[in-house]
């Protein structure tokens, strides 16, 4: 390596250190932005109404009033609908995953008379928005089938593939697992069925959690179809109890924050437990879409 | 395909048990396909030319639906223009954020894992309770953002009862929201082979050369692929009006889902619903085709590569 050229290297690392510490402090800056909006609705829930209309505003709360948790509490039944919401998003995502599961394998290892016929309209229904069939499945749910004020219209459509989209992301993922491995569990005389379960699952894990977590993301941030198929009171899911409890009281924000802070626990810990197995898997497919 | 070459009448047995397998496993996609996808949007456009409201017997009535929308209907309009306002600010302002965060992510920095998943956070944050949460730093006394502007010395703003504001304010809300785009760009800027950077870098190309020559082109599907789920999710925008807004104030923020289901389930008129559907989702398709159609000119393919 001549002199000069060295020198140049040299230089450029020196140049890449400064760089990197910017790049650094932007993200924190940008970082801080981000979680400045939940800072400020997590330090509302911890005020008294007093402390709230004080200017200029504090950052900080003066005193951790996690007491208002206990008061937000009992006018917002938050466990209650925390059960509602899961017993709508656990068998969801339970019947979802293994579904999609299924219909993937199908696709990308079987080979099965109209597989292309299929395949093209599955991906059709991924290009077809959620909202265009939502007036005649309500119809179906509540007149065709007489099912009223119920989770059931919410729960069963993940009985059926998950979603196309949820699908695709298995079957873009199965294929690209070498063929040579379910080749030499054929040759040991392994069925399909076989294949899936002892080769094929435990090697998309983390696709399947990826599918879970979106079908649960999906649940979570659905409002319109909740307040479609749900009536009464005590079937409120968290997402329909918090929009009926701002409502109620509009003026106390500090009770209002508190319950927005307790909706959003769930979320974030679910994500914390998923986040390892999340990232793998969608640094994996997303590249693939 | 090359250890096929048994017996002709052994490998169709095979292929039909195979078939079988897979046909059972396909019965849930089957199931949702057909009830689920293609009969609901037949019965989109079947019940859009009824007058169906839900208690009387629905009658045909042709395509009179579609002309009262499109010469009487009060707020069709404003809904079209209000949700495709809301769309462009909140795509383009979420695809702009979205790679320029990846991109600072890409570098090598300390503990990027975890400032990746700071970004990610809102993205798995219920989106009711964040409209309601939004609203405080909205409010429009003491909320966070007047009392920014207080600060600089400006006026207050009531940012989302405010028919000049509203949409660009949800639309911030939607950009905050964008996590889950960084993440798959990150993983797409990951995947740029770093011996073409080093090749320019020989060559003399700078920083903004080899942004636009060698990592555009090289994630242009990925940006291609963004593009389209950002602008299908915001065209379809409903979560802000149900929460907070109501459609209000006056109608700028009656986005198109929100109108459909006012029509729906708020006045029951059914048919009429339907055949504002039907209008929306031309529209999307639209916005859909047209993005398919520019695609080929802008995404670049690495030829051979592709399976």
């Amino acid at each position: 390596m001549s002199e000069v050229a060295f020198g140049r290297l040299k230089s450029k690392k020196r140049s890449n250190r400064t760089t990197n510490i910017i790049t650094l402090v932007v993200v924190v800056f940008f970082a801080c932005l981000v979680l400045f909006p939940i800072w400020w609705i997590f330090r509302t829930s911890l005020m008294t109404n007093a402390e709230i209309y004080k200017f200029p505003p504090s950052l900080i709360p003066e005193n951790w009033l996690f007491s208002n948790y206990e008061k937000t509490l009992k006018v917002f039944k938050f466990w209650k609908y925390l059960c509602n919401t899961m017993v709508i998003i656990v068998p969801s995502c339970l019947a979802g995953t293994f579904t999609a599961t299924l219909c993937g394998y199908a696709f990308a290892r079987l080979r099965f008379r109209g597989k292309q016929l299929i395949w093209a309209l599955c991906i059709g229904s991924m290009l077809l928005p959620t909202m265009v069939t939502l007036i005649p499945l309500y119809i179906g749910w509540t007149r065709g089938l007489g099912i009223h004020d119920s989770y059931l219209p919410l729960i069963l459509p993940y009985f059926c593939g998950g979603g196309a989209f949820n699908i695709f992301l298995i079957r873009q993922f199965i294929m690209s697992i070498p063929r040579e491995l379910d080749q030499a569990a054929t040759i040991d005389g392994a069925g399909y069925l076989r294949i899936l379960f002892s080769i094929i699952i435990p090697a998309i894990k983390p696709a399947m959690i990826v599918v879970a977590l979106f079908i649960f993301i999906g649940l979570w941030n659905d409002l319109l179809q909740q307040m479609i198929y749900i009536n009464t009171s005590d079937k409120y899911t968290i997402a329909l109890g918090l929009t009926n409890f701002r409502g109620q009281l509009k003026s106390d924000w500090s009770l209002t924050m508190a319950a927005t802070c307790l909706s959003f626990a769930p979320g974030v810990i679910f994500y914390l437990v998923g986040q390892k197995y999340f990232v793998e898997g969608i640094t994996m497919t997303g590249i693939k879409s | 395909m090359e250890t096929f070459n048994k017996p002709r009448q052994r490998r169709s047995r095979i292929y039909s048990s195979e078939a079988r397998v897979a046909y059972i496993c396909l019965i849930p996609a089957f199931l949702g396909l057909i009830f689920l996808t293609y009969l609901p949007l037949l019965g989109v456009l079947g019940i859009s030319m009824t007058n169906w409201t839900g208690l009387t017997k629905p009658e045909f009535i042709g395509l009179h639906n579609y002309i009262k929308i499109f010469t009487t209907d009060p707020y069709i309009k404003e809904s079209i223009i209000a949700t495709i306002y809301f769309a462009i600010l909140s795509v383009v302002g979420s695809m702009i954020y979205s790679l320029f965060i990846a991109i600072l992510l890409n570098r090598k920095i300390p503990a990027r894992g975890f400032f990746r998943a700071v970004f990610y956070v809102p993205f798995v944050l219920p989106a009711a309770a964040i409209y309601v949460g939004w609203s405080w730093l909205y409010e429009a006394n003491f909320g966070f953002f007047n009392y920014l502007l207080s600060e600089i010395g400006l006026n207050k703003v009531l940012f989302i009862a405010d028919s000049r504001y509203v949409v660009p304010s949800l639309s911030l809300i939607s950009v905050w929201l964008a996590g889950n785009l960084i993440v798959i760009f990150l993983a797409g800027l990951q995947n740029v082979p770093v011996v073409y950077h080093e090749a320019a870098e020989m060559d003399g190309a700078n920083g903004w050369k080899r942004f636009r020559h060698i990592t555009l082109p090289s994630i242009s599907p990925i940006i291609f692929y963004n593009l389209l789920m950002s602008l299908i999710a915001n065209l379809q925008v409903v979560t802000p009006a149900l929460s907070l807004t109501n459609g209000g104030p006056g109608n700028s923020s009656r986005f198109m889902t929100y109108l459909m289901y006012d029509q729906a389930f708020v006045n029951y008129k059914l048919g009429y619903a339907c055949a504002t559907t039907f209008i929306i989702f031309a529209i999307l398709a639209g916005f859909t085709a047209v993005l398919f159609k520019t695609s080929n000119r802008w995404i670049f393919s690495e030829g051979g590569d592709d399976k």
